[in-house]
């Protein structure tokens, strides 16, 4: 059993007055006391076109546990973005479950559900065809 | 302008033996497409019941003009039971499971009408908080 720690801060001043959030987790088995065990390691890769791909294949989670992946834009420029979605096929936009759009610097962290089943597969699609690239690490029982 | 940040940061002594996992990630979240702040937030915190249907936790916008924009939402599990958790979807879409304390943060596009946050209770009721954060949200016209 592995101990992995996780911790967010957000904070803004949207509101007249500030907003923080802070929590911290460690990521377990579903529904269990014990941690999360493997991984796939820290990825990286660079894109030079706007082709969409699938980044992370549902084959490479199990189904119905509590993994969790994390994605990186790591450029700089907030005008252009991966456009991240749970999608059958890289190609057949119109099956795109969209989550959203990771400009420059933004991350995400969020559980996945890896269903044995296409739909379930990661795909990012880059606004540019200048380069770019975007990290991403899984994490599952 | 506002600025609103978000941090992460994750860690592991034990997962890759010889290799310590220390990932550090700052962002500062603009509008879609643009180097201004954000200027929309909504949060709020509630009790999640066990149901064999999900509960809309956020409604994607109507209005075509809001769409595939820049958004980013939060949502934590905040039951002590570990054998309590929140399955989070998209539409129909399952994303994942979010055990007992623990969090996730994500870019949200409200790609369509359709695109709504919807989330499920499994095991007993489950605490949570949420907060979503938006580029901009068009007024519907008044219906009366």
């Amino acid at each position: 059993m592995a101990t992995i720690n996780a911790n967010i801060t957000i904070s803004s001043n949207i509101m007249g007055y500030p907003t923080n959030i802070n929590k911290s987790m460690s990521m377990k088995k579903l529904g269990s006391c014990h941690g999360l065990e493997e991984t796939t390691g820290l990825s990286n890769k660079k894109f030079a076109s706007t082709d969409a791909v699938v980044l992370i294949a549902h084959t490479e989670g199990t189904a119905g546990k509590a993994n969790k992946v994390y994605m990186r834009n790591t450029g700089s420029s907030k005008a252009e973005h991966f456009y991240v979605a749970l999608n059958g096929s890289a190609a057949a936009a119109g099956t795109t479950e969209a989550i959203g759009k990771l400009y420059g610097g933004d991350w995400m962290l969020m559980p996945w559900e890896a269903t044995a089943n296409a739909s379930h597969s990661i795909t990012v699609v880059p606004s540019t065809a200048e380069p770019m690239t975007i990290e991403w690490m899984i994490f599952q029982e | 302008m506002a600025t609103t940040t978000a941090s992460v940061s994750i860690s592991s002594n034990d997962l890759q033996p010889g290799n310590r996992l220390s990932i550090n990630a700052t962002s500062t979240l603009m509008k879609t497409g643009l180097t201004t702040g954000l200027e929309l937030m909504d949060m709020g915190k509630g009790h999640l019941t066990t149901a064999t249907a999900a509960d809309a936790l956020i409604e994607s916008s109507a209005l075509a003009g809001d769409h595939d924009s820049a958004n980013y939402f939060y949502l934590c599990n905040n039951a002590t039971d570990d054998t309590f958790h929140i399955l989070v979807a998209i539409n129909a879409t399952d994303v994942g499971r979010l055990n007992a304390g623990e969090w996730m943060f994500i870019p949200y596009a409200q790609a369509d009408a359709g695109a709504e946050i919807n989330i499920t209770a499994s095991g007993g009721t489950c605490p949570y908080e949420y907060a979503i954060f938006k580029s901009a949200s068009t007024l519907a016209a008044a219906t009366a």
